[in-house]
């Protein structure tokens, strides 16, 4: 295994005709990526260019494409739905735009989610206070989803998926739902993680996101580019 | 995912689905209540039953046919080696000859009975039976002592029944228990009846003492033990060298069938009509309880359908979850047992809830019986006879109805497309 985290190689993804007869609708071309260990990589695009859904294949969420996927070296087709399931928990992060944490689960049994699967999360009592902790909610771990703002639900959410100390975060729009002041907290936490070693993958709209990654691509036309007026700043 | 994680995640979603659920476990209390209360009931009854007509399963009566061959070849006999005979059958333990007294005899009170004045006569029916065959339910000696000394005799114990529910109180009379009743004497006329109105040239007057209550005396009569009868019947010029039936004991009751076809191959009969009419009853009640019992499966197969329902709502409501449950590394499998768990708490509510329902049902029953109910004979303390099997059966159909709806649903939920729950609005 190379030092990337993520390697796409031809990807491709297109979806059925709406009518019969149609065409399809193609969403990826043949798409390449490294990403190699450590990065923090921000992904830029308009809506429906299909960025959720490459967070989606990364994350083993989707499988619906062709073309290779590895992430740490293994090849998503050749894993079945335990094997995912067991890459998905160990390795890799989730956080989403809209925060998805369990309305029946206080902050801190939302983040100690993962260690309900697989073969739980080693200390994650400990750990999970922890991540709490390193998003500045210790405060706040038997409150319910309800009774936290839009901000700390997005800690909340961020450290779930940092609860398994996963190599690799995928993070869609996690500033999309949170004012200006908040979206900063949530960055300045990404390049923390970023310096601490973490590989991040980032879909933004955000350009401080993208100023405060490493680097900056655009999902453009089913292709992914170098973004031609940002460059990392990290 | 390990047990006591998936009921801590399970836990919590049904504390916030609480109302959902309780409904859907109220629908399957509702079946598995009717189903134990019924069940329960049906065992009550056939108790009952049991009581009024008891059948020994291991025992049949072997009487000589009242029309058969034997009658124009020559009279057949139940003697004493025919007796013999019956006894040596295979598969047979114990052979007990029956024989009538057959002479009539009539009984006639006055005085004091149990503080009461009573005056009686009734025209009494008896027979001998050996002194093994009640031996173990009479309470006081039952051997025949001779001419001058009363003559021992055992009453079938329903008849006791029949007196205090029936007899009893339509005549002021007290009721009375089988401890008073034993050493009980009175007078009895032999040869004499009151019904044909003669009275035979030997007549004479004797006395019987009660010396117990058993199953195995008949119904309509009193049992004398067998050299009593066999004298009277001597006295009075009588047969003695045959017999009325022969009871017979088999080894257990799976010879029964095989001792019944070697006896009716002896050209003998059995006597059926109490053991039939047993079984017959017995059936009925059988039939309507398992009637009643698909009735109340039928109302949990509807709960289960409603389960279904339920939670095939609470698969859409929860698209969004089971998509972050499967991002943080749930498998289809997690995501099933966590619906499975759910509905297998759903069913083990719904059946605690229906037990105690079944229960609570049985007791206002039983307490309405007692109080709207006449008394009559072998009227039971309680019309249910709960067991741990009927217990133990509504618990097991609660959480399969309960799994049942929950399969579909929960298949469904094991194969969404996480990236498509995700999204899910």
């Amino acid at each position: 295994m190379n030092g990337n985290v993520i390697e796409l190689r031809g990807l491709q993804k297109s979806y059925p005709p709406r009518e019969p007869g149609g065409a399809r609708t193609e969403l990826f071309r043949a798409l390449d990526l490294e990403v190699g260990r450590g990065e923090f990589v921000a992904v830029e695009g308009q809506s429906g260019t299909g960025k959720s859904s490459l967070l989606h294949i990364l994350g083993g969420l989707d499988r619906e494409y062709a073309g290779e996927v590895k992430i740490l070296g293994r090849d998503l087709r050749g894993l079945d739905d335990p094997e995912l399931s067991a890459l998905r928990h160990a390795q890799i992060g989730f956080v989403f735009q809209s925060f998805n944490l369990l309305s029946s689960l206080s902050a801190l049994e939302n983040v100690l989610l993962p260690d309900f699967f697989g073969d739980g999360v080693p200390d994650a009592h400990a750990r999970a206070s922890e991540a709490l902790a390193t998003v500045g909610l210790s405060d706040k771990a038997s409150a319910r989803p309800t009774a936290l703002s839009g901000g700390e639900r997005q800690r909340v959410a961020i450290a779930r998926a940092l609860v398994a100390k996963p190599p690799l975060l995928l993070a869609d729009e996690p500033t999309g739902n949170l004012d200006a002041r908040t979206g900063q907290g949530i960055i300045d936490l990404f390049q923390r993680l970023h310096r601490e070693g973490m590989t991040l993958l980032v879909v933004t709209h955000e350009k401080r996101m993208s100023r405060a990654a490493s680097r900056v691509l655009v999902l453009e036309r089913g292709e992914l580019a170098a973004d031609p007026t940002l460059e990392g700043s990290a | 995912m390990r047990p006591a994680r998936l009921w801590r995640l399970a836990r919590g979603n049904l504390a916030r689905e609480l109302g959902a659920l309780l409904v859907s476990a109220g629908g399957v209390a509702l079946g598995i209540g009717c189903l134990v209360f019924f069940l329960a009931m049906g065992r009550g009854v056939r108790k009952v039953v049991g009581d009024v007509f008891p059948v020994s399963t291991r025992e049949v009566e072997v009487v000589v046919p009242q029309v058969g061959i034997g009658s124009f070849l020559g009279e057949m006999k139940l003697d004493e080696a025919l007796v013999a005979r019956l006894r040596a059958l295979p598969g047979v333990a114990a052979a007990y000859p029956r024989l009538a007294l057959r002479i009539p005899a009539v009984t006639r009170y006055n005085g004091l009975f149990f503080g009461r004045e009573l005056h009686m006569g009734l025209e009494l029916v008896g027979s001998g039976v050996p002194a093994d065959l009640v031996a173990g339910d009479a309470r006081m000696p039952f051997a025949d002592e001779g001419e001058g000394k009363p003559i021992p005799i055992v009453l079938n114990r329903r008849f006791l029944e029949i007196y205090n529910k029936v007899f009893a109180p339509q005549r002021g009379l007290p009721t009375l228990t089988d401890t008073m009743l034993v050493g009980f004497q009175f007078p009895v006329e032999l040869g004499r009846s009151y019904v044909a109105g003669k009275t035979l040239p030997q007549a004479y007057e004797t006395a019987l003492v009660l010396v117990g209550f058993s199953d195995r005396a008949p119904l309509a009569g009193i049992s004398l033990p067998l050299e009593a009868v066999r004298r009277i019947n001597a006295r009075f010029g009588q047969d003695t060298g045959s017999y009325t039936s022969v009871l017979l004991r088999a080894q257990d009751s799976q010879k029964v069938s095989s001792v019944a076809a070697a006896v009716k191959k002896m050209g003998l009969e059995l006597d059926e009509s109490e053991r039939n009419r047993a079984l017959q009853i017995g059936a009925a009640v059988e039939l309507v309880t398992v009637a009643l019992s698909l009735l109340a499966t039928l109302i949990t197969a509807l709960a289960a359908v409603n389960i279904a329902q339920a939670f095939y709502a609470e698969v859409r409501e929860r698209t969004r979850e089971i998509g972050v449950m499967r991002a943080v590394g749930a498998t289809r499998g997690d995501v099933a047992s966590l619906l499975l768990v759910e509905a297998a708490a759903t069913g083990i509510a719904g059946g605690v809830l229906g037990v105690l329902l079944a229960f609570t049902g049985g007791w206002a029953v039983d307490a309405l019986a007692r109080t709207a109910l006449p008394d009559f004979p072998f009227k039971p303390q309680s019309f249910f006879v709960f067991r741990g099997v009927h217990i133990l059966l509504g618990m097991g159909i609660a959480i399969l109805a309960a799994l049942s709806g929950a399969f579909f649903p929960a298949r469904a939920a094991a194969r969404l497309d996480p990236a498509r729950a995700l999204t899910a609005e």
